[in-house]
Protein backbone atom coordinates (compact mmCIF):
# COMPACT_ATOMS: atom_id res chain seq x y z
CA UNK A 1 0.00 0.00 0.00
CA UNK A 2 2.76 2.43 0.77
CA UNK A 3 3.94 2.19 -3.03
CA UNK A 4 0.93 4.48 -3.96
CA UNK A 5 0.90 6.74 -1.07
CA UNK A 6 -1.76 9.21 -3.20
CA UNK A 7 -3.88 6.75 -3.17
CA UNK A 8 -3.43 5.91 0.46
CA UNK A 9 -4.02 9.69 1.00
CA UNK A 10 -7.59 9.50 -0.91
CA UNK A 11 -8.50 6.45 1.24
CA UNK A 12 -7.44 7.91 4.31
CA UNK A 13 -9.60 11.08 3.30
CA UNK A 14 -12.58 9.25 2.72
CA UNK A 15 -12.40 7.15 5.74
CA UNK A 16 -12.20 10.75 7.99
CA UNK A 17 -15.26 12.13 6.52
CA UNK A 18 -17.01 9.15 7.12
CA UNK A 19 -15.88 8.87 10.28
CA UNK A 20 -16.96 12.40 10.68
CA UNK A 21 -20.55 11.26 10.35
CA UNK A 22 -20.36 10.12 13.83
CA UNK A 23 -18.40 12.58 15.21
CA UNK A 24 -19.45 15.96 14.16
CA UNK A 25 -23.41 15.60 15.58
CA UNK A 26 -21.70 15.27 19.13
CA UNK A 27 -18.88 17.64 18.47
CA UNK A 28 -22.02 20.35 17.32
CA UNK A 29 -23.98 19.48 20.71
CA UNK A 30 -20.81 20.25 22.71
CA UNK A 31 -20.42 23.70 20.65
CA UNK A 32 -24.37 24.11 20.77
CA UNK A 33 -24.40 23.99 24.99
CA UNK A 34 -21.79 26.74 24.88
CA UNK A 35 -23.77 28.98 22.28
CA UNK A 36 -27.11 31.68 24.16
CA UNK A 37 -30.05 30.71 22.81
CA UNK A 38 -29.62 33.42 20.23
CA UNK A 39 -26.82 32.01 18.72
CA UNK A 40 -28.32 28.65 18.52
CA UNK A 41 -31.08 29.67 16.21
CA UNK A 42 -28.76 32.22 13.99
CA UNK A 43 -28.14 31.37 10.18
CA UNK A 44 -25.84 30.59 9.12
CA UNK A 45 -24.75 29.19 11.90
CA UNK A 46 -21.91 30.33 14.21
CA UNK A 47 -19.08 28.31 14.56
CA UNK A 48 -16.94 31.13 16.32
CA UNK A 49 -19.07 32.94 18.85
CA UNK A 50 -18.91 34.16 22.48
CA UNK A 51 -18.84 30.79 24.56
CA UNK A 52 -20.51 30.65 27.85
CA UNK A 53 -21.09 28.38 30.87
CA UNK A 54 -24.60 29.58 31.68
CA UNK A 55 -26.27 26.88 29.97
CA UNK A 56 -24.18 24.81 32.28
CA UNK A 57 -24.87 26.78 35.34
CA UNK A 58 -28.57 26.60 34.18
CA UNK A 59 -29.38 22.93 34.09
CA UNK A 60 -27.11 22.27 36.92
CA UNK A 61 -28.29 24.60 39.49
CA UNK A 62 -31.12 26.85 37.79
CA UNK A 63 -34.99 26.12 38.90
CA UNK A 64 -35.21 23.30 36.63
CA UNK A 65 -31.62 22.04 37.84
CA UNK A 66 -31.09 17.78 36.73
CA UNK A 67 -29.00 16.96 40.06
CA UNK A 68 -32.02 15.60 41.78
CA UNK A 69 -32.30 13.25 38.14
CA UNK A 70 -28.64 12.30 37.84
CA UNK A 71 -28.65 11.28 41.86
CA UNK A 72 -31.73 9.31 41.07
CA UNK A 73 -29.93 7.71 37.88
CA UNK A 74 -26.81 6.92 40.25
CA UNK A 75 -29.19 5.49 42.83
CA UNK A 76 -30.59 2.88 40.70
CA UNK A 77 -27.62 2.25 38.13
CA UNK A 78 -25.52 1.23 41.18
CA UNK A 79 -28.17 -0.91 42.98
CA UNK A 80 -29.15 -2.32 39.97
CA UNK A 81 -25.20 -2.93 39.03
CA UNK A 82 -24.35 -4.39 42.50
CA UNK A 83 -27.56 -6.61 42.37
CA UNK A 84 -26.45 -8.05 39.29
CA UNK A 85 -23.23 -8.68 39.81
CA UNK A 86 -24.02 -10.36 43.06
CA UNK A 87 -26.30 -13.07 41.15
CA UNK A 88 -23.91 -12.84 38.33
CA UNK A 89 -20.88 -13.88 38.84
CA UNK A 90 -21.15 -16.86 40.92
CA UNK A 91 -24.05 -18.36 38.45
CA UNK A 92 -21.90 -17.61 35.58
CA UNK A 93 -18.83 -19.56 37.43
CA UNK A 94 -21.62 -22.21 37.70
CA UNK A 95 -22.21 -22.09 33.97
CA UNK A 96 -18.71 -21.72 33.23
CA UNK A 97 -16.51 -24.31 35.05
CA UNK A 98 -18.96 -26.55 36.77
CA UNK A 99 -20.75 -29.83 36.53
CA UNK A 100 -24.07 -28.00 36.76
CA UNK A 101 -27.30 -30.35 35.82
CA UNK A 102 -29.05 -29.26 32.98
CA UNK A 103 -26.14 -26.62 31.57
CA UNK A 104 -27.01 -26.66 28.66
CA UNK A 105 -31.03 -25.61 28.96
CA UNK A 106 -30.01 -23.05 31.56
CA UNK A 107 -27.63 -21.59 29.09
CA UNK A 108 -29.75 -21.11 26.77
CA UNK A 109 -32.64 -20.08 28.91
CA UNK A 110 -30.55 -17.16 30.15
CA UNK A 111 -29.56 -16.59 26.65
CA UNK A 112 -33.64 -16.57 25.65
CA UNK A 113 -34.58 -13.79 28.49
CA UNK A 114 -31.76 -11.78 27.26
CA UNK A 115 -33.57 -11.39 23.61
CA UNK A 116 -37.16 -10.35 25.26
CA UNK A 117 -38.19 -7.19 23.84
CA UNK A 118 -38.76 -4.53 26.88
CA UNK A 119 -41.89 -3.79 25.16
CA UNK A 120 -43.08 -6.80 25.65
CA UNK A 121 -42.62 -6.96 29.87
CA UNK A 122 -43.52 -3.28 30.51
CA UNK A 123 -47.17 -3.94 30.88
CA UNK A 124 -46.71 -6.47 33.40
CA UNK A 125 -44.64 -4.88 35.52
CA UNK A 126 -46.74 -1.75 35.35
CA UNK A 127 -49.61 -3.52 36.50
CA UNK A 128 -47.28 -5.84 39.09
CA UNK A 129 -45.70 -3.25 40.48
CA UNK A 130 -48.86 -0.55 40.48
CA UNK A 131 -50.45 -3.75 42.84
CA UNK A 132 -47.11 -4.25 45.15
CA UNK A 133 -46.98 -0.27 45.92
CA UNK A 134 -43.60 -0.51 43.56
CA UNK A 135 -44.20 2.02 41.14
CA UNK A 136 -41.89 5.35 41.51
CA UNK A 137 -39.85 3.52 44.10
CA UNK A 138 -36.01 3.02 43.42
CA UNK A 139 -36.68 -1.27 44.89
CA UNK A 140 -39.35 -1.72 41.82
CA UNK A 141 -36.90 0.36 39.16
CA UNK A 142 -33.39 -1.73 40.30
CA UNK A 143 -35.50 -4.83 40.43
CA UNK A 144 -36.79 -4.70 36.94
CA UNK A 145 -33.01 -3.31 35.50
CA UNK A 146 -32.09 -7.02 36.83
CA UNK A 147 -34.35 -8.67 34.00
CA UNK A 148 -31.59 -7.28 31.18
CA UNK A 149 -28.77 -6.82 32.87
CA UNK A 150 -28.48 -10.08 34.65
CA UNK A 151 -28.76 -12.32 31.22
CA UNK A 152 -26.26 -10.05 30.12
CA UNK A 153 -23.68 -10.02 32.57
CA UNK A 154 -24.02 -14.15 33.40
CA UNK A 155 -22.84 -14.25 29.59
CA UNK A 156 -20.17 -12.08 29.51
CA UNK A 157 -18.44 -13.40 33.07
CA UNK A 158 -18.93 -17.09 31.63
CA UNK A 159 -16.68 -15.72 28.53
CA UNK A 160 -14.22 -14.35 30.80
CA UNK A 161 -14.43 -17.76 33.85
CA UNK A 162 -13.97 -19.52 30.42
CA UNK A 163 -10.30 -17.67 30.01
CA UNK A 164 -9.10 -18.29 33.21
CA UNK A 165 -6.19 -21.51 33.40
CA UNK A 166 -8.00 -24.99 34.40
CA UNK A 167 -4.82 -25.93 36.48
CA UNK A 168 -5.10 -22.55 38.27
CA UNK A 169 -8.30 -24.02 40.38
CA UNK A 170 -7.26 -27.69 40.34
CA UNK A 171 -3.92 -26.53 41.89
CA UNK A 172 -6.21 -24.51 44.87
CA UNK A 173 -8.54 -27.44 44.95
CA UNK A 174 -5.67 -30.15 45.91
CA UNK A 175 -4.65 -28.00 48.25
CA UNK A 176 -7.95 -28.71 50.01
CA UNK A 177 -9.38 -25.32 49.95
CA UNK A 178 -12.39 -25.86 49.79
CA UNK A 179 -14.76 -24.53 46.66
CA UNK A 180 -15.60 -21.50 47.72
CA UNK A 181 -12.27 -20.53 49.11
CA UNK A 182 -11.18 -21.66 45.75
CA UNK A 183 -13.37 -18.95 43.81
CA UNK A 184 -12.88 -16.53 46.31
CA UNK A 185 -9.00 -17.01 46.91
CA UNK A 186 -8.03 -18.07 43.29
CA UNK A 187 -10.36 -17.64 40.65
CA UNK A 188 -12.08 -13.99 41.36
CA UNK A 189 -8.61 -12.39 41.67
CA UNK A 190 -8.17 -14.16 38.38
CA UNK A 191 -11.33 -12.77 36.95
CA UNK A 192 -11.10 -9.47 38.37
CA UNK A 193 -10.40 -7.66 35.10
CA UNK A 194 -13.60 -9.39 33.22
CA UNK A 195 -15.51 -8.34 36.09
CA UNK A 196 -14.81 -5.00 36.62
CA UNK A 197 -15.45 -4.62 32.16
CA UNK A 198 -18.85 -6.22 32.79
CA UNK A 199 -19.37 -3.70 36.03
CA UNK A 200 -19.05 -1.03 33.21
CA UNK A 201 -21.02 -2.29 30.70
CA UNK A 202 -23.98 -3.55 33.12
CA UNK A 203 -23.89 0.28 34.86
CA UNK A 204 -23.51 1.70 31.45
CA UNK A 205 -27.26 -0.02 29.77
CA UNK A 206 -28.44 0.98 33.27
CA UNK A 207 -27.83 4.79 33.13
CA UNK A 208 -28.71 4.65 29.59
CA UNK A 209 -32.70 3.02 30.43
CA UNK A 210 -35.15 4.92 28.82
CA UNK A 211 -38.40 2.43 28.57
CA UNK A 212 -38.86 1.04 32.16
CA UNK A 213 -37.87 4.63 34.05
CA UNK A 214 -40.41 6.62 32.03
CA UNK A 215 -42.98 4.00 32.84
CA UNK A 216 -42.34 2.70 36.03
CA UNK A 217 -40.19 5.50 37.41
CA UNK A 218 -42.56 8.93 38.76
CA UNK A 219 -41.78 11.75 40.47
CA UNK A 220 -39.86 10.58 43.25
CA UNK A 221 -37.60 8.71 40.75
CA UNK A 222 -37.01 10.30 38.14
CA UNK A 223 -33.31 9.13 36.32
CA UNK A 224 -31.91 11.95 33.30
CA UNK A 225 -32.62 9.97 30.59
CA UNK A 226 -36.38 10.78 31.56
CA UNK A 227 -35.60 14.87 32.47
CA UNK A 228 -33.88 14.77 28.99
CA UNK A 229 -36.98 13.92 27.25
CA UNK A 230 -39.15 15.98 29.67
CA UNK A 231 -37.52 18.85 29.22
CA UNK A 232 -37.70 19.16 25.52
CA UNK A 233 -41.88 18.29 25.86
CA UNK A 234 -41.31 21.31 27.89
CA UNK A 235 -39.05 23.81 26.37
CA UNK A 236 -39.68 23.36 22.96
CA UNK A 237 -36.92 25.95 21.60
CA UNK A 238 -34.30 25.93 24.68
CA UNK A 239 -32.21 23.58 22.45
CA UNK A 240 -28.37 25.35 24.14
CA UNK A 241 -30.06 23.86 27.49
CA UNK A 242 -30.77 20.48 26.28
CA UNK A 243 -27.33 20.37 24.72
CA UNK A 244 -26.07 21.47 27.98
CA UNK A 245 -28.36 18.95 29.84
CA UNK A 246 -27.16 16.15 27.17
CA UNK A 247 -23.42 16.48 27.51
CA UNK A 248 -23.56 16.35 31.60
CA UNK A 249 -25.65 13.18 31.70
CA UNK A 250 -23.87 11.20 28.68
CA UNK A 251 -20.54 12.77 29.97
CA UNK A 252 -20.45 9.25 32.49
CA UNK A 253 -21.14 6.51 29.86
CA UNK A 254 -18.50 8.66 27.51
CA UNK A 255 -15.91 8.18 29.99
CA UNK A 256 -16.75 4.74 30.94
CA UNK A 257 -17.14 4.07 27.34
CA UNK A 258 -13.45 5.14 26.43
CA UNK A 259 -12.35 3.15 29.38
CA UNK A 260 -13.76 -0.14 28.23
CA UNK A 261 -12.76 0.62 24.76
CA UNK A 262 -10.24 -2.48 24.10
CA UNK A 263 -13.27 -4.84 25.43
CA UNK A 264 -16.12 -3.05 23.77
CA UNK A 265 -16.35 -5.71 21.29
CA UNK A 266 -16.67 -8.86 22.86
CA UNK A 267 -19.44 -6.45 25.17
CA UNK A 268 -21.04 -5.94 22.58
CA UNK A 269 -21.51 -9.80 20.54
CA UNK A 270 -21.71 -11.42 24.18
CA UNK A 271 -24.36 -14.60 23.58
CA UNK A 272 -24.55 -14.47 19.98
CA UNK A 273 -20.72 -15.32 19.27
CA UNK A 274 -21.70 -18.71 21.01
CA UNK A 275 -24.85 -19.14 20.08
CA UNK A 276 -26.70 -20.58 23.18
CA UNK A 277 -26.48 -23.90 24.34
CA UNK A 278 -23.25 -24.83 25.59
CA UNK A 279 -22.41 -28.78 26.51
CA UNK B 1 -16.59 -43.94 45.61
CA UNK B 2 -14.31 -40.83 46.61
CA UNK B 3 -14.83 -39.62 42.72
CA UNK B 4 -18.56 -40.00 43.18
CA UNK B 5 -18.62 -38.01 46.48
CA UNK B 6 -17.03 -35.22 45.05
CA UNK B 7 -18.89 -35.16 41.77
CA UNK B 8 -22.27 -35.15 43.78
CA UNK B 9 -21.16 -32.27 46.26
CA UNK B 10 -19.82 -30.47 42.67
CA UNK B 11 -22.98 -30.77 41.44
CA UNK B 12 -25.14 -29.73 44.37
CA UNK B 13 -22.49 -26.40 44.54
CA UNK B 14 -22.91 -25.29 40.97
CA UNK B 15 -26.66 -25.62 41.46
CA UNK B 16 -26.11 -23.26 45.10
CA UNK B 17 -24.75 -20.62 42.94
CA UNK B 18 -26.70 -20.98 39.83
CA UNK B 19 -29.88 -21.24 41.67
CA UNK B 20 -30.23 -17.43 42.71
CA UNK B 21 -29.81 -15.91 39.29
CA UNK B 22 -32.15 -18.20 38.42
CA UNK B 23 -34.97 -17.75 40.08
CA UNK B 24 -34.32 -14.34 39.66
CA UNK B 25 -34.94 -14.74 35.99
CA UNK B 26 -37.81 -17.02 36.73
CA UNK B 27 -39.49 -14.03 38.80
CA UNK B 28 -38.55 -11.27 36.70
CA UNK B 29 -39.10 -12.35 33.07
CA UNK B 30 -41.06 -15.67 32.74
CA UNK B 31 -43.79 -15.08 35.52
CA UNK B 32 -44.15 -11.52 33.84
CA UNK B 33 -44.42 -13.23 30.35
CA UNK B 34 -47.21 -15.64 32.00
CA UNK B 35 -49.11 -12.81 33.39
CA UNK B 36 -48.31 -10.88 30.18
CA UNK B 37 -50.33 -13.62 28.30
CA UNK B 38 -53.10 -13.92 30.74
CA UNK B 39 -53.61 -10.04 30.32
CA UNK B 40 -54.06 -10.06 27.00
CA UNK B 41 -57.10 -12.02 27.41
CA UNK B 42 -58.18 -9.48 29.51
CA UNK B 43 -60.40 -6.18 29.16
CA UNK B 44 -58.15 -3.73 31.35
CA UNK B 45 -58.99 0.17 30.30
CA UNK B 46 -57.93 2.31 32.73
CA UNK B 47 -59.99 4.87 31.35
CA UNK B 48 -63.01 2.98 31.78
CA UNK B 49 -62.14 1.04 34.65
CA UNK B 50 -65.96 -0.37 35.02
CA UNK B 51 -65.71 -2.49 31.58
CA UNK B 52 -62.54 -4.78 32.98
CA UNK B 53 -63.16 -8.44 32.71
CA UNK B 54 -62.12 -11.16 30.69
CA UNK B 55 -62.44 -10.96 27.02
CA UNK B 56 -61.09 -14.02 25.83
CA UNK B 57 -59.68 -13.87 22.25
CA UNK B 58 -61.43 -10.53 21.84
CA UNK B 59 -58.06 -8.64 21.49
CA UNK B 60 -56.48 -10.96 19.09
CA UNK B 61 -59.47 -10.99 16.76
CA UNK B 62 -59.50 -7.07 16.91
CA UNK B 63 -56.13 -7.00 15.36
CA UNK B 64 -57.30 -8.45 12.50
CA UNK B 65 -59.23 -5.71 11.50
CA UNK B 66 -57.29 -3.25 13.21
CA UNK B 67 -55.74 -1.05 9.88
CA UNK B 68 -53.24 0.86 12.53
CA UNK B 69 -52.02 -2.25 13.59
CA UNK B 70 -51.08 -3.89 9.94
CA UNK B 71 -49.60 -0.59 9.52
CA UNK B 72 -47.27 -1.04 12.77
CA UNK B 73 -46.26 -4.28 11.46
CA UNK B 74 -45.32 -3.39 7.54
CA UNK B 75 -43.60 -0.53 9.54
CA UNK B 76 -41.48 -2.61 11.62
CA UNK B 77 -40.42 -4.90 8.86
CA UNK B 78 -39.50 -1.78 6.83
CA UNK B 79 -37.65 -0.52 9.81
CA UNK B 80 -35.68 -3.61 10.63
CA UNK B 81 -34.87 -4.81 7.44
CA UNK B 82 -33.42 -1.56 6.46
CA UNK B 83 -31.93 -0.97 9.53
CA UNK B 84 -29.41 -3.85 9.44
CA UNK B 85 -28.88 -3.97 6.11
CA UNK B 86 -27.45 -0.42 6.11
CA UNK B 87 -25.53 -1.20 9.08
CA UNK B 88 -24.32 -4.30 7.87
CA UNK B 89 -23.60 -2.66 4.06
CA UNK B 90 -21.83 0.58 5.22
CA UNK B 91 -20.30 -1.90 8.73
CA UNK B 92 -18.48 -4.15 6.72
CA UNK B 93 -17.26 -0.76 3.71
CA UNK B 94 -15.93 1.22 6.54
CA UNK B 95 -14.03 -1.84 7.88
CA UNK B 96 -12.55 -2.79 4.64
CA UNK B 97 -11.78 1.05 3.80
CA UNK B 98 -10.43 1.34 7.65
CA UNK B 99 -7.52 -1.47 7.34
CA UNK B 100 -6.29 0.34 4.02
CA UNK B 101 -5.07 3.45 5.83
CA UNK B 102 -1.54 2.38 7.97
CA UNK B 103 -2.49 4.71 10.87
CA UNK B 104 -5.62 6.27 12.56
CA UNK B 105 -7.20 2.84 13.22
CA UNK B 106 -7.62 3.74 16.77
CA UNK B 107 -8.83 7.05 16.01
CA UNK B 108 -11.70 5.34 14.05
CA UNK B 109 -12.24 2.99 17.15
CA UNK B 110 -12.71 5.64 19.46
CA UNK B 111 -15.00 7.64 17.10
CA UNK B 112 -17.00 4.73 16.54
CA UNK B 113 -17.82 4.26 20.41
CA UNK B 114 -18.80 7.63 20.37
CA UNK B 115 -22.44 7.05 19.04
CA UNK B 116 -22.78 3.22 20.88
CA UNK B 117 -22.30 4.50 24.49
CA UNK B 118 -24.91 7.68 24.58
CA UNK B 119 -28.41 6.76 25.34
CA UNK B 120 -30.54 5.76 22.68
CA UNK B 121 -33.60 8.84 23.96
CA UNK B 122 -30.78 11.06 24.09
CA UNK B 123 -29.80 10.83 20.70
CA UNK B 124 -33.52 10.45 19.29
CA UNK B 125 -33.19 14.26 21.37
CA UNK B 126 -30.07 15.11 19.56
CA UNK B 127 -31.53 14.83 15.93
CA UNK B 128 -34.90 16.18 16.50
CA UNK B 129 -33.23 19.43 17.64
CA UNK B 130 -29.70 19.99 16.29
CA UNK B 131 -29.54 17.75 13.68
CA UNK B 132 -32.68 17.25 11.55
CA UNK B 133 -34.84 20.52 12.69
CA UNK B 134 -35.97 22.73 9.67
CA UNK B 135 -33.63 25.65 8.42
CA UNK B 136 -31.02 25.61 11.24
CA UNK B 137 -30.64 21.58 12.16
CA UNK B 138 -26.96 20.13 10.62
CA UNK B 139 -28.68 18.68 7.77
CA UNK B 140 -31.09 21.63 6.62
CA UNK B 141 -27.59 23.57 6.97
CA UNK B 142 -25.78 21.48 4.88
CA UNK B 143 -28.54 21.30 2.13
CA UNK B 144 -29.33 25.20 1.67
CA UNK B 145 -24.95 25.47 1.74
CA UNK B 146 -25.40 23.04 -0.98
CA UNK B 147 -28.05 25.40 -2.97
CA UNK B 148 -31.24 22.96 -2.29
CA UNK B 149 -34.16 23.04 -0.04
CA UNK B 150 -34.32 22.40 3.58
CA UNK B 151 -36.96 19.59 4.22
CA UNK B 152 -39.26 19.26 7.14
CA UNK B 153 -37.72 15.69 7.88
CA UNK B 154 -39.66 14.88 10.94
CA UNK B 155 -42.79 16.52 9.88
CA UNK B 156 -43.18 14.86 6.51
CA UNK B 157 -44.48 10.96 7.53
CA UNK B 158 -42.30 9.72 4.46
CA UNK B 159 -39.00 11.55 5.20
CA UNK B 160 -39.90 11.00 8.60
CA UNK B 161 -39.72 7.52 8.32
CA UNK B 162 -36.39 7.62 6.28
CA UNK B 163 -35.35 10.01 9.17
CA UNK B 164 -35.70 7.34 12.15
CA UNK B 165 -34.29 4.68 9.61
CA UNK B 166 -31.38 7.23 9.58
CA UNK B 167 -31.12 7.87 13.06
CA UNK B 168 -30.69 3.97 14.26
CA UNK B 169 -28.45 3.16 11.46
CA UNK B 170 -26.23 6.44 12.42
CA UNK B 171 -26.17 5.16 16.50
CA UNK B 172 -25.73 1.48 15.97
CA UNK B 173 -23.19 0.80 12.86
CA UNK B 174 -20.69 1.44 14.42
CA UNK B 175 -21.51 -1.91 16.28
CA UNK B 176 -21.29 -3.74 12.57
CA UNK B 177 -18.10 -1.63 11.89
CA UNK B 178 -16.40 -2.53 15.04
CA UNK B 179 -17.14 -6.38 14.84
CA UNK B 180 -16.34 -6.19 11.44
CA UNK B 181 -13.19 -4.51 11.83
CA UNK B 182 -12.08 -7.09 14.83
CA UNK B 183 -12.60 -10.22 12.07
CA UNK B 184 -10.98 -8.54 9.42
CA UNK B 185 -7.74 -8.05 11.70
CA UNK B 186 -7.50 -10.84 12.87
CA UNK B 187 -7.22 -12.61 9.22
CA UNK B 188 -3.90 -14.04 8.04
CA UNK B 189 -2.80 -11.61 5.60
CA UNK B 190 -1.24 -13.75 3.47
CA UNK B 191 -4.30 -14.57 2.31
CA UNK B 192 -4.83 -11.57 0.27
CA UNK B 193 -1.31 -11.28 -0.98
CA UNK B 194 -2.06 -14.74 -2.80
CA UNK B 195 -5.15 -13.60 -4.22
CA UNK B 196 -3.44 -11.17 -5.71
CA UNK B 197 -0.69 -12.75 -6.60
CA UNK B 198 -3.70 -14.82 -8.85
CA UNK B 199 -4.82 -11.54 -10.61
CA UNK B 200 -7.86 -11.59 -8.91
CA UNK B 201 -9.31 -7.97 -8.79
CA UNK B 202 -10.78 -6.26 -5.93
CA UNK B 203 -14.25 -7.58 -5.99
CA UNK B 204 -13.42 -11.25 -6.46
CA UNK B 205 -10.96 -10.76 -3.83
CA UNK B 206 -13.76 -9.33 -1.51
CA UNK B 207 -16.18 -12.04 -2.63
CA UNK B 208 -14.54 -14.94 -2.83
CA UNK B 209 -11.99 -14.61 0.07
CA UNK B 210 -12.68 -12.24 2.00
CA UNK B 211 -16.81 -12.17 2.27
CA UNK B 212 -16.29 -16.45 3.45
CA UNK B 213 -13.90 -15.74 6.02
CA UNK B 214 -15.79 -12.72 7.89
CA UNK B 215 -18.93 -14.49 7.55
CA UNK B 216 -19.45 -15.59 10.94
CA UNK B 217 -18.92 -11.94 12.21
CA UNK B 218 -21.84 -10.84 9.60
CA UNK B 219 -23.98 -13.48 11.28
CA UNK B 220 -23.40 -12.74 14.51
CA UNK B 221 -24.40 -8.52 13.35
CA UNK B 222 -27.44 -9.69 11.50
CA UNK B 223 -28.71 -11.34 14.24
CA UNK B 224 -27.60 -8.79 17.25
CA UNK B 225 -29.04 -5.64 15.41
CA UNK B 226 -32.39 -7.29 14.20
CA UNK B 227 -33.12 -8.39 17.71
CA UNK B 228 -32.11 -4.41 18.75
CA UNK B 229 -34.19 -3.25 15.89
CA UNK B 230 -37.04 -5.30 17.27
CA UNK B 231 -36.75 -3.82 20.22
CA UNK B 232 -36.07 -0.11 19.27
CA UNK B 233 -37.79 2.36 21.00
CA UNK B 234 -36.43 5.25 22.66
CA UNK B 235 -34.71 7.14 20.41
CA UNK B 236 -38.30 6.60 17.70
CA UNK B 237 -40.33 8.12 20.69
CA UNK B 238 -37.61 11.00 21.58
CA UNK B 239 -37.47 11.85 18.06
CA UNK B 240 -41.50 11.33 16.34
CA UNK B 241 -43.13 9.66 19.27
CA UNK B 242 -44.58 7.26 16.40
CA UNK B 243 -45.30 10.32 14.55
CA UNK B 244 -46.07 12.76 12.48
CA UNK B 245 -49.99 10.66 13.06
CA UNK B 246 -48.40 6.97 12.69
CA UNK B 247 -46.02 7.43 9.93
CA UNK B 248 -43.18 6.24 12.29
CA UNK B 249 -45.10 3.79 14.85
CA UNK B 250 -43.46 0.47 14.65
CA UNK B 251 -45.00 -2.54 16.23
CA UNK B 252 -43.45 -0.87 19.61
CA UNK B 253 -44.58 2.23 19.63
CA UNK B 254 -47.58 1.26 19.08
CA UNK B 255 -48.19 -1.18 21.51
CA UNK B 256 -46.70 1.27 24.37
CA UNK B 257 -49.39 4.25 23.00
CA UNK B 258 -52.08 1.32 23.23
CA UNK B 259 -50.98 0.66 26.51
CA UNK B 260 -49.70 4.19 28.22
CA UNK B 261 -51.38 6.95 25.94
CA UNK B 262 -54.89 5.31 25.34
CA UNK B 263 -54.56 3.38 28.16
CA UNK B 264 -55.63 -0.14 26.94
CA UNK B 265 -53.66 -2.36 28.42
CA UNK B 266 -55.44 -5.60 27.36
CA UNK B 267 -54.92 -4.95 23.84
CA UNK B 268 -51.79 -3.46 24.48
CA UNK B 269 -50.69 -6.94 25.78
CA UNK B 270 -51.98 -8.80 22.65
CA UNK B 271 -50.24 -6.57 20.65
CA UNK B 272 -46.94 -7.06 23.07
CA UNK B 273 -47.66 -10.64 22.36
CA UNK B 274 -47.47 -10.65 18.69
CA UNK B 275 -43.73 -9.11 19.01
CA UNK B 276 -42.90 -11.19 21.35
CA UNK B 277 -43.83 -14.46 18.57
CA UNK B 278 -42.06 -12.33 16.08
CA UNK B 279 -38.87 -12.00 18.05
CA UNK B 280 -38.62 -16.02 19.23
CA UNK B 281 -39.78 -16.64 15.41
CA UNK B 282 -37.03 -14.26 14.09
CA UNK B 283 -34.45 -15.77 16.80
CA UNK B 284 -35.47 -19.35 15.87
CA UNK B 285 -34.98 -19.11 11.95
CA UNK B 286 -31.81 -16.84 12.59
CA UNK B 287 -30.06 -19.59 15.16
CA UNK B 288 -30.76 -22.49 12.83
CA UNK B 289 -29.29 -20.53 9.92
CA UNK B 290 -26.03 -20.37 11.85
CA UNK B 291 -26.30 -23.86 12.55
CA UNK B 292 -27.31 -24.84 9.32
CA UNK B 293 -24.10 -23.67 8.04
Amino acid sequence: MSRRPLRTAAWAILTALLLAVWVVPVAWGLLTSLKTERDVLAYPPRVIFEPTLANYRDVLFGSASILPNLASSLIVTIAATAATMLFAIPAAYALARLDLPGKRSSGFYVLATQMLPPVGLIIPYYLILQKLGGLDTYAGLSTIYLTFSLPFAIWLMVSYFEDIPREMEEAALLDRAGRLRALWHVILPQARGGIAVTTIFVFLNAWNEFLFAVVLGGNRVRPVTVAMYNFISVEQTLWAKLAAGAMVAMAPVILLGLLAQRHIVKGLTVGAVKGGGRT
Amino acid sequence: MTVAVTASHERRFALALFLPALVVLVLTTTAPLVYLAWTSLMRIDLSMPFLSGFAGVANYVKMGSDPRFWNSLVLTVIYTASTVVLQVVIGVSLALLVLRIPKGQGVARVAAILPIVLAPVVVGLFWRTLVLAPDVGLVDVGLRALGLDSRNWLGDPQLALVSVIAIHTWQWTPFAFLVILASLSSLPPDVFEAARIDRANAWQRFVHITLPLIRPAVIVVIIMRMMVALSAFAAIFAATGGGPGTATEILNLYAYRTSFSELNLGYGASLAMVLLAITVAVSFLLFRLRRAR
